[in-house]
């Protein structure tokens, strides 16, 4: 379990409130996506499935969840080094929302960390592939860098 | 699209002794070789898995016990609502197989649905040394009505086939899960006006 220290590290980036998050803006605007978005997003929701980019396990299916960009920190998925903490890791700004949990085909969720949830693939268990906070039951949030779409 | 016909969501527990792999059964049911380093630090709580049986996609929300078998009673709250639990025990351990009767206890007494479905799972077949035999499981399954299986989760021999079969099983047990259905999941009325031949085979009568 994560000491006292590793928990205000792993906590206190994220802001529990998407709605109320100076951060999010809602597809464009000032945090521009940094990939080509036209490929990925029909309709406004996501255009392909979303798989696991290790195992292939099907996330989501197309045209469940809708493109958020937020500053979210993940650890890491990969070790980097070998001096790498487990809490080290990565600000991310692209990402699916689904608002209810039951809208992803496989999904797996850690234990809770502060008031977090990191999401993980339900099959091979690698991870953090998203995040949830338990304080806001309606948004589950998977980062487009730690997956692929197909 | 016939793949967002979820014909229902289901609350599945998994239980059984600290070490009979109740976490490895969570695992995919594929040729994938699994990592074992890669042991979550943090730990898993639940995940949400999406299973085909004979045409009917049924959406799990499978809870495993994480560790808390530790401290012997879990928190009603975990037995709440569910339709299925899978009993796990460890073949070569006769210990896991004897504190099987304490597992059904625990459940009689917090589960909320009286007709849940039990299914006992003997894992770790791939074990040479064995103390429970196939016998032993059977008998055990029988007399408390539970479905019953052997498996190994590390050669996924029957892990697939474990889930399946539970999942058919509830399926076949309307009273247990159709006033659950959410009306986002129950996909059978908004067909898109196509029915779906494959997923008539034996359920019918049901729907």
């Amino acid at each position: 379990m994560a000491d006292k220290g590793d928990q205000a590290k792993v906590a206190t980036p994220m802001d529990t409130d998407a709605a109320k998050d100076p951060n999010q803006v809602g597809g464009s605007g000032e945090a521009e996506p940094t990939r080509d978005m036209t490929e990925l997003i029909k309709d406004g929701k996501n255009a392909k499935s979303i798989v696991c980019e290790r195992c292939n396990s099907k996330i989501l299916l197309p045209g469940v969840a809708e493109f958020v960009t937020k500053e979210i920190f993940l650890p890491h998925m990969k070790k980097k080094s070998e001096q790498q903490k487990a809490t080290d890791g990565e600000n991310l700004s692209e990402h699916w929302v689904v608002s209810d949990m039951m809208t992803f085909e496989n999904v797996g969720f850690t234990n809770t960390v502060g008031t977090a949830k990191y999401l993980i693939c339900a099959d091979c268990e690698v991870g953090p592939v998203g995040w949830h906070d338990v304080t806001d039951k309606t948004k589950y949030f998977i980062a487009l860098d730690r997956v692929q779409h197909k | 699209m016939d793949e967002d016909d979820v014909l229902t969501t289901l609350k599945i527990l998994i239980i059984g002794e600290s070490g009979v792999g109740k976490s490895s059964l969570l695992l995919r049911f594929t040729d994938d070789t699994f990592d074992p380093e890669q042991a979550a630090t943090i730990g898993v709580d639940f995940k949400v898995k999406t299973l085909s049986v004979d045409g009917n996609k049924a959406k799990l929300a499978i809870w495993d016990t994480a560790g808390q078998e530790r401290f012997r009673t879990l928190t009603p709250s975990y037995y709440r609502g569910a339709q299925g639990v899978i009993l796990v025990y460890d073949v070569s351990s006769q210990v896991t197989f004897d504190r099987l009767g304490q597992w059904l206890n625990e459940l009689d007494t917090y589960s909320t649905k009286a007709d849940i479905i039990k299914m006992l799972v003997g894992n770790k077949i791939d074990k040479e040394k064995r103390e429970v035999s196939r016998e032993q499981g059977l008998k055990f399954a029988r007399k408390h009505s539970c479905l019953f299986i052997e498996c190994s989760a590390k050669t996924r021999d029957g892990v697939q086939c474990a889930f399946e079969e539970l999942v058919e099983k509830i399926i076949q047990t309307p009273g247990l899960w159709e006033n659950d259905t959410r009306q986002r999941g129950f996909g059978v009325g908004s067909n898109q006006g196509q029915p779906n031949e494959g997923a008539c085979s034996g359920y019918c009568s049901l729907i």
